[in-house]
């Protein structure tokens, strides 16, 4: 289906003393027709421009590419490669040309010159196959971020190609998006047998591949079935990457000592190949449990009493987003809010900081009641960053833009280098980069130059939306590691919006769920997860070692059925499992 | 946000959805000129009845048709006071030296309901067609210039991405405005200058990030193998068909009963 030989690709510089940039770095590879093949790699490792030499939106510099015997850097056949192998990219606004679906899945055919009968056919079997039929007439910007990766995908569909290419198409989207678009690119390779490239860096999209494919600098450091790859966690780690985390789980008891048979992909696989090793007999443990861990009870500095907001009131959009919330936010907790899109939560951290004024209700931030006169108070003491904050950069150099907000509070200029040094550290970059221009940075980089300019205000609280959407494991590692920092050293408040489940249990002392608009609870992570139902019907997961755990637990199996993070677990199997050493206090001992 | 009624598409199956947008295109001419035309009372019943009734048989919801009134507001009203007070006539009402008259009053009223004409009338046009459709009756109708050099399928295309894309760029300014304020820029202060001053911090993310959009959906185009107004087909073929026939027909006799009197009772 797609030859790579002997393929190097660079990017020619934009001023003439910089060198070009190689992006990929001799591929030699076979890509079969029917195929399942995910590649993965960190942000900047070639996925992309591997992607693009694909279908002749690039060509390479050297070596040659083809897609079903056609060369790619003939010209003429251009149109024929592209007809072919459609691709499917990362921001789901930016590839919908047409102001209706139906004619967005019409453009293609239509630049195909296909007969009009034609295309009619061709795009009401593309929208009843990815279930966007009842979405015809409606504009793009209705849909959510799934529904318009689905009608990318039909567009492509209704030109009916061998070959569909996802270059990080499910990166944007938030969990139950991405699950739509997974299942629906699994059907289309097992039922239309469409060779499918999936660019992803969430490992657990992998699994279900045929092979999987490991990119780092330009070139394929691993190729493999994905129970071969993910068997090398070392091996991927040293790339950037990580693996699922029940993967990870099991690495990580095997080399304590459990004898555990091969790589483990998914919960089902784990739950069979823990309970082997599990002794049956022994007495079930209480829970851990975090009330006993929590000390005194911690001073409020967000009180929510009633808040109720609602948007355009009084036209045909009017839309109630938040319904009665009352809750307090503790000093120097790190707090996780999680709910489906459309839930509140947005909704509700813009109220914190005075972006928008409640319906009804009172906001008390710090003793400051939320209302005009405070305005500028309250954003000192609230600093909010939003999804994507690198996109609000605007200044010539990182500098300037770090002390935009210091500079408009009226700070002395020693004070103010004083706090981008203490911001730089926290977020362990370096002061080179002040002088340079932030748009010449690195994804990773331009995202913590742009929470800098928030932290240079040093706020008391700080929320974050989604903090590391579109980063690779490796740069949200570092997310969080800073954040975690703050919180230990400066005592900040921090909140934060999330959609990753893993994260929120790991990183987060208390959990609020949001739904429709309403408080649906307020906990510790043990206490929210441990409502797996509940949180399942309001289209939410629970941390996939949670979930294994809770399995193990109503087998009969004597764990805890509220484990939250692999280490945890780790502790858990080993106070468990015969012969493996110490026992924790439980509750019920 | 959101509420703007530019290319905001309603879905629907009425006649006046189903028509060719070029017939839709002509008659929203033909129907503003009348509009500015009329000047008896009885024109003014006839002509809104007509409006009306065209707006019962598209369905769109009388508030929607009325949205795009909105900004013009503030002219509407400083144009009615200025005929209510400046038109000579016989006075109502005095308030110190100005008067307002009976005249005043009246051609301020007719002036309030033209423009309400005006705007239901261009909406009934903007409502019932999709952007796509318009720019393609707009490129059909602009097809004889292109042997004059004029880039007609170009043009077109690019007015119907714009159209696509004002959604997207709206929300996208609100986003990186609230943005801003919450690392604290600051909107609404200060003189003139320094206001327009602190909407760089704004424009500067806004065309960065425009430009980036222009220049992924243009690979998202090629990759589906765009390449000009060269061998494409459309999915909707725009035909003058009977239903166009008709409705023109219906429009010339409405057309000849708004203004024939003007010729039979002289």
């Amino acid at each position: 289906m797609i030859e790579f030989k002997d393929v190097y690709f660079e990017y020619r510089s934009q001023s003439a003393d910089q060198p070009a940039t190689r992006a990929i770095n001799g591929i030699d590879e076979i890509i079969r027709e029917g195929e399942f093949v995910a590649v993965l790699g960190r942000n900047g490792s070639g996925k992309s421009t591997m992607a693009r030499l694909m279908n002749a939106l690039l060509l390479p510099t050297r070596g040659t590419v083809w897609v079903e015997g056609m060369d790619t850097s003939k010209g003429e056949m251009v149109w024929e490669i592209r007809k072919t192998l459609g691709m499917v990219f990362q921001n789901p606004d930016n590839q919908i040309v047409a102001t209706t679906v139906e004619e967005d899945l019409a453009f293609g055919p239509e630049n195909l010159g296909v007969d009009p009968a034609e295309i009619r056919k061709r795009i009401i079997d593309a929208a009843r196959y990815v279930g966007m039929e009842e979405h015809m007439r409606h504009s793009p910007h209705m849909l959510s971020g799934g529904q318009k990766q689905r009608v990318a995908i039909a567009s492509i569909l209704a030109m009916e190609p061998k070959c569909i290419v996802l270059d990080e198409s499910t990166s944007m989207l938030d969990p139950k998006g991405r699950k739509e678009v997974l299942n629906l690119v699994r059907t289309l390779n097992r039922d239309r047998k469409i060779t499918i490239i999936l660019i992803t860096h969430h490992m657990e999209e992998a699994v279900d591949a045929d092979r999987v494919m490991v990119m780092d600098n330009g070139r394929i450091v691993m190729d493999g079935t994905p129970r071969e790859i993910f068997a090398r966690v070392d091996e991927l780690k040293k790339v950037g990457l990580n693996v699922p985390s029940v993967t990870q789980l099991m690495h990580e008891l095997k080399s304590k000592g459990f004898a555990l048979e091969g790589p483990v992909l998914t919960v089902e696989e784990a739950e069979e190949s823990l309970k082997a090793v599990l002794d049956k007999r022994r007495k079930t443990r209480g829970a851990p449990d975090d009330t006993a861990g929590a000390g005194a009870p911690s001073e409020v500095i967000v009180r929510i009493r009633d808040l109720t907001h609602v948007y355009m009131p009084g036209t045909t959009f009017e839309k109630k987003a938040l319904d009665n919330v009352s809750m307090d936010i503790m000093k120097g907790e790190i707090l996780g809010i999680i709910g489906h899109t459309g839930s509140g939560k947005s909704t509700l951290v813009q109220h914190l900081n005075g972006l928008l004024k409640p319906t009804s209700g009172s906001v008390e931030v710090d003793g400051l009641e939320c209302g005009k006169k405070t305005l500028k108070e309250l954003r000192q003491k609230v600093g909010l960053i939003f999804q994507y904050p690198e996109h609000q950069l605007f200044e010539e150099t990182v500098y300037k833009d770090i002390i935009f907000g210091p500079t408009r509070i009226g700070l002395s200029v020693e004070e103010i280098q004083e706090r981008v040094k203490r911001v730089l550290k926290i977020l362990g970059l370096s002061e080179e980069l002040l002088e340079k221009s932030p748009f010449e940075l690195s994804g990773g980089q331009k995202r913590r130059v742009a929470i800098a300019g928030v932290l240079a205000m040093e706020p008391k609280i700080l929320v974050l939306d989604e903090p590391t959407a579109g980063l690779d494991p490796q740069g949200s590692e570092e997310v969080f590691s800073f954040l975690t920092r703050l919180n230990k050293a400066n005592g900040t408040t921090i909140l934060i919006i999330s959609h990753n489940m893993d994260q929120v249990a790991a990183y987060c002392d208390r959990v609020a769920v949001l739904n429709k608009g309403r408080l649906e609870m307020l906990d510790t992570p043990r206490r929210v997860f441990s409502h797996g139902e509940r949180l399942h019907e309001l289209g939410l997961g629970i941390p996939e070692i949670t979930r294994l755990f809770r399995n193990l637990a109503r087998a009969g199996y004597p764990v805890s059925d509220n484990v939250l993070t692999i280490p945890e677990a780790v502790r858990e199997m080993a106070g468990t499992a015969p012969g493996q050493g110490h026992d924790e206090g439980g509750m019920f001992q | 946000m959101g509420n703007i009624t530019l290319g905001q598409y309603i879905p629907g199956e009425s006649v006046l959805h189903r028509l060719d947008p070029r017939s839709k295109i002509i008659w929203t001419v033909l129907l503003m000129v009348a509009v500015f035309m009329i000047n008896t009372w009885q024109e003014y019943v006839i002509m809104g009845a007509f409006i009306a009734i065209l707006l019962i048989i598209s369905g769109i919801p009388v508030k929607q048709s009325l949205k795009g009134l909105k900004p013009l507001v503030l002219i509407l009203a400083i144009t009615a006071i200025l005929n209510i007070f400046f038109v000579k006539g016989t006075p109502l009402v005095k308030i110190g030296p100005v008067a307002i008259t009976y005249e005043g009053l009246i051609s301020a009223v007719m002036l309030f309901f033209r423009l309400v004409m005006l705007v239901v009338a261009a909406s009934l046009m903007t409502l019932t067609t999709t952007p796509m459709a318009m720019t393609d009756g707009i490129e059909r109708m602009m097809k004889p210039l292109e042997r004059i050099g004029v880039p007609a399928h170009e043009i077109a295309m690019m007015m119907s991405i714009a159209l696509r894309f004002i959604p997207t760029l709206m929300e996208e300014t609100d986003r990186i405005m609230k943005a801003q304020a919450s690392r604290g820029a600051d909107f609404d202060t200060g003189n003139l200058l320094k206001r327009v001053k602190s909407f760089i911090p704004v424009l500067v993310p806004l065309f960065v990030s425009a430009f980036k959009r222009a220049d992924e959906l243009a690979e998202a185009m090629e990759a589906r193998c765009y390449r000009g107004s060269k061998g494409r087909t459309r999915l909707k073929q725009i035909r003058f068909t009977m239903l166009d026939l008709k409705a023109s027909l219906a429009g010339i006799l409405f057309l000849i009963l708004l203004f024939g009197p003007r010729f039979w009772l002289w």
